[in-house]
C-alpha cells in the first residue's frame, strides 16, 4: 500500500509537468497578451514592462525560468494584474475562502445527498422515494447562478436574515448562503448515485443473506449494504471535493466571497499568466492528491483490492 | 405436530406486465428431524415457496396461506418476530455460494453477528464458537482462516462456510436451496455428505431443494414433486422413485442419465415450462403431457391422498408409466 502511495506521488511528477507546459502553450495561443488594453500602450514602454516579467523571452525559455522558480523557490512569480502582489499572496488571499465555504458545501452535500439516496433506495416507491428523486432532480436543475440570486432576494431582500455577502473572515451568517447556493447541485449528484447504488446492492445475494439471519433491517444497511453502496459513490466524491474547495466564480461573484474562483475567471480575462498558471497547479495538483485518497480508501473498503 | 406445515400457500408477483402467479396453492408438511426433497425444473416455484417461508421475497412479492411453524403462523408475524426465528430455529442456504457470502466483511464477522444477535454473547466467544462450528464442517485451520474475507476461499468452501453459518445457533430447521448447483460433481458429494452427517449429528429437519434427482435419492426421507407452483405427487423417497404415480414424475425420472444401466439416448420432457403469469386453466403439466385426457386441459386434478402418498392427476395411478 505504502509503495503504491509513493508510487502514484512519483507519476504525479510528470503529470503536473504536463499539465503546466499544455497550459503555457494554450495560454499564448490565446491572442492578446497581459498588458493589451483598450489605450494602446507605446511600444517603447510595452517593450519595457515585457522585459521586466521576461515575456520578452523566447517561449521555451519562460517555460525553464517558471518551472524552476516554482520548484526551487515555491515562486509562482508576480501577478501581471494586481502590481504589488505575488501569486502566492492572491492565492494566499482567496483559497482560505473557497476552502471554508468548499469544505462546508462537502460536508452538507454528502450528508444530505447520502441520506436522501439511502431514504429513498430504503422505501423505493413510496412517496419518501418520490420527495428525494423530486428534490435531487429540482437541485440538479436549478443551476446556481439561479439559486444565488433567488437566497439573496429571499433571505437578504425579504427577510433580512442574512447579509447579501461579504466574507468577515467566514463568520458564520456570510457562510450559509454561499455553502447552499453551491452544494445543491453536488448534493443531487450524490443523492441520485447513492440511490441507484444502494438498490443494486439490496438486490444483492448477500443482503438476502444477512436478511436470512434476522438482522433488523437497520443493521442490514448499516454493516452489510453501506460499504458497497459507496463505493461508486466515493469515486465522485473524489474530483466533486476538489471541484468545491477550489470554488466557484458565480458564488465569488454573487456574493462577494472574494475566493480564487474569481480571480482565476478574472485571471482568464486579463491574461494574468502567472495567476492562471497558479490556480491551474493548485487545482492540478489538488485532483491529483483527492483521487489518490479516493483510491486508498477503495482498498480499504473493498478487501479484494489490493496494491 | 408437525415442525412446519404450509397450507395452501400463494405466491404473486406484481410486474409491469402483471401478476405472476409463481406458486399456486401449495401445501406441505415436514416433521421434526425429516429430510424433505422439494423437486422440479426451473420456474416450479420451489425456490419461491422457500422464499416465502424465510419472508424473503422480493419487494414486488406477496405470500398467502399458511405457513405453521410450531403452530405460529410465519406469514402473520412481524418483522421484529419473524427476525428473532431466522436463522435461530429456520435457517437457509442458496443455491449460489459464490456470492451470497457478503464480500466485504470478514467470515468472522459474518459469523459472529448470528450469535451475538441470537444468543446474546460476547464477540471474542462468538468468534471462537464460530470457528469451532468451520472446523465442524471440516475447514482446515479454521482458528486462522476465519479471519480471512470470502473471496480467499475456493466455491465449496465458501458453502461450506454457509453451511457452518447457517447452523450456528443448531436451528430445528434447514433450507437448503440447490446447495451443490453451482459447485463441482466431486464437491457436489461432498457438500451432500456434509449435510447428511449434520442432520444425523443435529437432528436437523432438512428441506433439500433440488432438479438433481440423483442427489435425492441416497438423501430424502420423502419426495415432494412441484410443477407450474403446485404439488404434483409427493411420497416416500423410495415409492416415488420405483412407482411414479404422475406422468411428470416419470418424465423427471427418465431423464436422469444413469451409468449403471444402458439406456442409449436420454429422454427429456418436451416443450417448455408453462408461463406462470398465464397457467392453463387445467392441469398445468397438461401441454406437455404425452398421457393427457381431453379434461386434463380444462378441468383441475384434485389431490387424491392414498396412504402416505398423494397425487393429483386424472389418470390412475396404475396407467402412469
Amino acid at each position: 500500500m505504502l509503495s503504491f502511495v509513493f508510487r502514484r506521488l512519483a507519476v504525479a511528477v510528470p503529470t503536473l509537468l504536463i499539465l503546466v507546459v499544455l497550459s503555457f502553450v494554450l495560454m499564448y495561443a490565446a491572442p492578446g497578451g497581459p498588458f493589451n488594453s483598450e489605450r494602446p500602450l507605446p511600444p517603447e514602454v510595452l517593450a519595457n514592462i515585457e522585459a521586466k516579467y521576461g515575456l520578452d523571452q523566447p517561449f521555451w525559455k519562460q517555460i525553464v525560468n517558471y518551472v524552476s522558480g516554482v520548484v526551487t523557490g515555491f515562486d509562482f512569480g508576480p501577478s501581471f494584474q494586481y502590481k504589488d502582489r505575488s501569486v502566492n499572496d492572491v492565492i494566499a488571499q482567496g483559497f482560505p475562502v473557497t476552502l471554508t465555504y468548499g469544505f462546508w458545501s462537502f460536508v452538507v452535500a454528502v450528508t444530505v445527498g447520502v441520506s436522501l439516496g439511502v431514504a429513498a433506495a430504503i422505501k423505493q416507491n413510496s412517496w419518501v422515494d418520490y420527495f428525494a428523486v423530486g428534490v435531487s432532480i429540482g437541485a440538479q436543475v436549478l443551476p446556481n447562478f439561479v439559486m444565488a440570486p433567488l437566497l439573496l432576494l429571499v433571505f437578504t431582500l425579504w427577510l433580512g436574515w442574512l447579509p447579501g455577502g461579504g466574507w468577515n473572515g467566514g463568520q458564520w451568517q456570510f457562510l450559509i448562503m454561499p455553502v447552499i447556493a453551491l452544494s445543491t447541485s453536488y448534493m443531487a449528484s450524490i443523492a441520485r448515485i447513492t440511490r441507484s447504488s444502494m438498490l443494486e446492492v439490496l438486490n444483492t445475494n448477500f443482503i438476502r443473506t444477512a436478511r436470512a439471519k434476522g438482522l433488523p433491517m437497520r443493521r442490514v444497511i448499516w454493516k452489510h449494504a453501506m460499504k458497497p453502496t459507496m463505493l461508486p459513490v466515493l469515486s465522485y466524491l473524489g474530483p466533486a471535493f476538489v471541484g468545491m474547495i477550489t470554488g466557484s466564480v458565480i458564488i465569488d461573484v454573487f456574493f462577494s466571497t472574494g475566493g480564487i474562483g474569481q480571480f482565476f475567471v478574472n485571471s482568464a480575462f486579463n491574461r494574468d499568466y502567472s495567476v492562471i498558471m497558479g490556480i491551474t497547479i493548485l487545482v492540478g495538483t489538488l485532483t491529483i492528491l483527492f483521487n489518490l485518497l479516493v483510491d486508498v480508501l477503495y482498498a480499504w473498503i473493498d478487501p479484494k483490492i489490493r496494491y | 405436530m408437525s415442525l412446519l406445515e404450509i397450507e395452501d400457500l400463494k405466491v404473486t408477483f406484481t410486474t409491469a406486465d402483471g401478476d405472476v402467479n409463481a406458486v399456486n396453492g401449495v401445501s406441505f408438511h415436514i416433521d421434526k428431524g425429516e429430510t424433505l426433497a422439494i423437486v422440479g425444473e426451473s420456474g416450479s416455484g420451489k425456490s419461491q415457496t422457500a422464499f416465502a417461508t424465510m419472508g424473503l421475497l422480493a419487494r414486488n412479492g406477496r405470500a398467502t396461506g399458511k405457513a405453521r411453524f410450531d403452530g405460529q403462523d410465519l406469514l402473520q408475524m412481524s418483522q421484529r418476530e419473524f427476525n428473532a426465528i431466522r436463522s435461530k430455529d429456520i435457517a437457509m442456504i442458496f443455491q449460489d455460494p459464490m456470492t451470497s457470502l457478503n464480500p466485504y466483511l470478514k467470515v468472522s464477522d459474518q459469523m459472529a453477528e448470528v450469535l451475538m444477535l441470537h444468543k446474546g454473547i460476547g464477540k471474542s466467544q462468538a468468534v471462537s464458537e464460530s470457528a469451532q462450528m468451520l472446523d465442524a464442517v471440516r475447514i482446515p485451520d479454521a482458528r486462522a482462516r476465519i479471519t480471512m474475507y470470502p473471496h480467499e476461499f475456493s466455491g465449496g468452501m465458501r458453502q461450506r462456510i454457509m453451511i457452518a453459518m447457517s447452523l450456528l445457533c443448531q436451528p430445528r430447521l434447514l433450507i437448503a436451496d440447490e446447495p451443490t448447483t453451482a459447485l463441482d460433481v466431486t464437491v457436489q458429494a461432498q457438500i451432500m455428505q456434509l449435510l447428511g452427517d449434520i442432520r444425523q449429528d443435529f437432528g436437523t429437519a432438512v428441506i433439500l431443494i433440488t432438479h438433481d434427482l440423483g442427489v435425492v435419492a441416497g438423501f430424502c426421507d420423502r419426495t415432494l414433486v412441484m410443477y407450474g407452483g403446485q404439488v404434483m405427487e409427493e411420497g416416500s423417497t423410495d415409492d416415488i422413485f420405483a412407482t411414479p404415480a404422475h406422468p411428470y414424475t416419470s418424465g423427471l425420472l427418465r431423464a436422469v442419465p444413469r451409468l449403471d444401466r444402458e439406456m442409449g439416448e436420454l429422454m427429456t420432457i418436451a416443450g417448455e415450462p408453462p408461463d406462470m403469469s398465464n397457467l392453463p386453466t387445467g392441469c398445468p403439466f397438461s401441454p406437455r403431457c404425452a398421457v393427457s385426457l381431453d379434461h386434463c386441459r380444462n378441468q383441475r386434478p384434485a389431490m387424491e391422498t392414498t396412504g402416505n402418498r398423494r397425487r393429483a392427476c386424472h389418470l390412475p395411478a396404475s396407467e402412469v408409466v
